[in-house]
């Protein structure tokens, strides 16, 4: 295996053995039982809810994980000094960063997976009829943790303490599910400063929109999924170089 | 051929900035050292002195502000240069959910070493240190002188023909400390070069066969090993040198 595979493995042990990843899980089955109390008060329409309820349970739990995993991963590494015992050796802080990100991101489509599965069995349950489009509302969800992941790692490294990357990752990430509504706020501002911030904020944020494919699910005639995925696949492929570009930028130069 | 580690005029200053304003201090000044291969060499200080500084300058964790640092003519922190080097630093903590075997596997395969033979040489460097009843345990149970054994079996692991060790015999018990000192002098013997630091004077004099006593980022002495005992042992040199700064 290599260095990247090893970085790689390492920090998904860590995720998966690490006490969050169990809350993220408990929390994230109290959630999917929270959706179907809230699908029997709308009794006509209950798998409709149980579904859209519990995806976005899973997307936000394992954002939060994400996010949280990126965020603390590296200011741990640094004070506990296991990072010098890796720096120290003939492995390039390019391979270092990359191995640990995609180590956290699987970490965090392993609790998606773990989600789902529940999830599933309690809409099969409930009487749902299996749709191809559930496992592309999870690969959005997937590719979102990808973005999240990356922005995470990036604010990691601008940021000058844990909470200040967490809030914002986190604020990026809220902004990021409007993209489309600032867009459209930035059209009908006036001319001058708050029009050039909006029109900036609009294409600096990651536009999270582009993975929604949970709204799909139940709509029998729905077109265009695979042209929507394969550019929401290609817009989180250069998102997420972008972020990590500029995270080994800064990482490479820092000193420890 | 090169030396195994050479600083030449090495100046580090730390920038820190709060609130607005620049704080510059000296990690090291001006320091120029050869380490020769297969010497073991001692740095003395008091704490805050230079000492972790110029191990870090050694290993590219660091950047000097000004002069330059070669280990083995190879520019610190490339990965010919990281490839021969162990480092051991200074109360480091591991990956509380691996036992020493896994986390010895791990650093080993970072290091580059073979898949095959290596639950071999793990077996011998968990022995060499003392944690062969241990191996089975997870990291997050040792005590302070068990991580440090840890930590000195990651260091020698891959054989570097460099090992920094910063403190070595940290928290250890006098049993122990004497089982590392064979240790290292075994592991030189067999051709290493090592470069270490310690306030322990006694294993420092023991140890080495020259020192380099540092006093405010400044190299002010370096001393071999028939020096201090014309001069009446390190410790009085120690003292006599570093006493007119504290």
């Amino acid at each position: 295996m290599s260095a990247l595979g090893i970085l790689c493995a390492n920090a998904w042990r860590e995720q998966v053995r690490g006490r969050f990843f169990s809350v993220t899980l408990i929390f994230g089955g109290l959630m999917l039982y929270m959706s179907v109390l809230l699908g029997m008060l709308a009794s006509d329409q209950e798998v409709r809810v149980l579904l859209d309820f519990g995806l976005s349970f899973i997307d936000v739990l394992a954002a939060a994980a994400v996010t949280f995993a990126a965020a603390t991963g590296l200011v741990r590494e640094m004070e506990t000094k296991t990072l010098y015992l890796i720096l120290s050796r003939p492995v390039p802080r390019s391979v270092y960063l990359l191995g640990r990100y995609l180590g956290l991101l699987l970490s965090a489509l392993t609790a998606v997976l773990a989600m789902a599965v529940v999830h599933v069995s309690i809409l099969l349950f409930k009487g749902w009829h299996w749709e191809a489009g559930y496992l592309l509302a999870l690969a959005g969800v997937g590719l979102k943790l990808a973005v999240t992941a990356a922005v995470a790692t990036l604010l990691t490294m601008i940021s000058t303490s844990v909470l200040s990357a967490l809030c914002l990752t986190g604020i990026s990430w809220m902004l990021g599910h409007f993209v489309f509504e600032i867009r459209f706020m930035a059209t009908q501002a006036l001319a001058g400063a708050s029009a050039k911030a909006l029109y900036v904020m609009a294409y600096v944020v990651p536009n999270l929109q582009l993975f929604n494919f949970r709204d799909r699910l139940g709509i029998p005639d729905a077109t265009g999924g695979g042209v929507s995925f394969l550019f929401a696949l290609s817009y989180c492929l250069v998102y997420s170089a972008a972020c990590l570009g500029g995270a080994w930028g800064i990482f490479r130069r820092r000193e420890f | 051929m090169p030396p195994a580690l050479s600083f030449d005029k090495v100046t580090k200053t730390y920038l820190r900035s709060h609130l607005g304003m620049v704080t510059a201090t000296r990690g090291v000044s001006e320091l120029s050292l050869e380490v020769a291969e297969g010497e073991v060499f001692g740095l003395l200080g008091l704490n805050g002195n230079g000492k972790t500084t110029t191990m870090k300058l050694a290993l590219g964790l660091l950047r000097p502000t000004s002069g330059s640092v070669r280990v083995f003519g190879r520019e610190p922190g490339s990965m010919e240069a990281l490839g021969s080097v162990g480092y051991l630093p200074e109360l480091p903590s591991y990956y509380p959910y691996l036992t020493p075997r896994e986390s010895l596997a791990y650093y080993a395969r970072l290091s580059g070493v073979p898949k095959a033979g290596l639950e071999g040489r793990i077996d011998e460097v968990l022995r060499s240190v003392g944690l062969e009843k241990a191996a089975k345990r997870s990291a997050g149970e040792f005590s302070k002188g068990m991580l440090q054994r840890l930590g000195l079996a990651q260091a020698l692991l891959h054989q570097p023909k460099l090992i920094l060790l910063d403190e070595p015999v940290s928290g250890l018990d006098p049993l122990a400390i004497h089982d590392v000192r064979e240790l290292l002098l075994r592991i030189n013997r067999a051709g290493s070069t090592l470069l270490l630091s310690s306030h322990s004077i006694s294993d420092v004099e023991r140890l080495c066969s020259r020192v380099g006593i540092l006093v405010e980022g400044k190299l002010v002495r370096v001393l071999s090993q028939p020096d201090w005992s014309a001069q009446g042992g390190l410790e009085k040199i120690f003292v006599d040198t570093v006493r007119p700064a504290a």
